[in-house]
């Protein structure tokens, strides 16, 4: 690897800062460069837009449609005297 | 707008029925951002209370459950907010020496990321994947876990998680690094590794 070049734990932190914004041209040129040529880099790249995208897709469908967690009732109970206790002081 | 607006007047009338309604989804929604279901019921009373106490702001163009959704996503940021207040700056030194032992004097790759010949469907429909997940992020530094969250699972943007957590721009990105250089290798090691045994047993 020739010395002007990015190595693999540069190119690591460019393509996670890649992830959230617009990086300077020439670390996105070194990056690509770099891409091209290495596969566990871009292994690495592939894996953290899985990561980003499992993350949210999981996350938003869930909630509806994952019943199997429940808030535990005595907790809704909870809930709902304080809002009693709430309204009896605001009324 | 006809059904939404009669639920509405019906809810009005008695909120603590919200709590039947859209309890467990509040929850749900909690959970999945705070990981701690005490910390999650908390959120979710504080919520209702909130609510009950703008009643008169809520507007009709939005249902119940995307009003209630909204409270308590300011919620979750603040508890963040808070979070973060009240622990000085991480010790990241750990963390950072285990990632260095992935790359060589170099900067080269000497743990080399493998193959996770993963199926995003399958996985999508694993609730385990969440839960290896929320293990991994339990091991990290508290800003980096809470950096990675907002980012990936709340949704916000960097310029808002600086403030949040109080960080300067130049930190947020080496936080979200971090974060993703470890989970990444985290999941590798207990759920990747592990589900493709579960395959050739």
């Amino acid at each position: 690897m020739k010395h002007w070049m990015f190595n693999c734990k540069k190119v690591t932190y460019l393509v996670s800062e890649s992830l959230d914004r617009k990086l300077a041209l020439h670390q996105r040129m070194g990056m690509r460069i770099h891409l091209v040529m290495c596969k566990f880099c871009s292994r690495y790249k592939e894996q953290l837009l899985f990561l980003r995208k499992t993350a949210r897709l999981y996350s938003e469908s869930s909630e509806d449609s994952d019943r199997s967690i429940q808030m535990p009732s005595e907790v809704g109970k909870r809930i709902k005297e304080s809002m009693v206790r709430f309204l009896e002081k605001h009324e | 707008m006809n059904t939404q607006q009669s639920i509405s007047k019906h809810s009005n009338e008695n909120p603590e029925k919200w709590v039947d309604l859209y309890g467990d989804y509040l929850y749900r929604y909690a959970l999945y951002r705070v990981y701690e279901t005490t910390v999650a019921e908390d959120l979710v009373q504080e919520t209702f209370l909130a609510a009950l106490g703008s009643i008169k702001n809520f507007q009709y163009r939005s249902s119940i459950k995307t009003w209630l959704t909204g409270i308590l996503k300011h919620k979750i940021i603040d508890h963040f907010r808070k979070k973060t207040k009240e622990q000085p700056m991480d010790d990241v030194k750990p963390h950072i020496d285990k990632l260095n032992d992935l790359f060589t004097k170099n900067g080269q790759w000497k743990i080399k990321p493998a193959n996770w010949n993963a199926d995003p469907q399958k996985l999508y429909g694993h609730k385990e994947f969440m839960k290896v997940l929320h293990k991994c992020l339990a091991e990290l530094p508290s800003r980096q876990a809470s950096a990675f969250t907002l980012r990936e699972i709340v949704g916000e943007n960097t310029k808002e998680i600086c403030k949040i957590l109080d960080v300067s721009a130049t930190n947020i990105w080496v936080l979200l690094h971090r974060a993703r250089m470890f989970l990444r290798r985290c999941l590798e090691i207990n759920w990747f590794t592990n589900s493709n045994d579960r395959k050739s047993t």
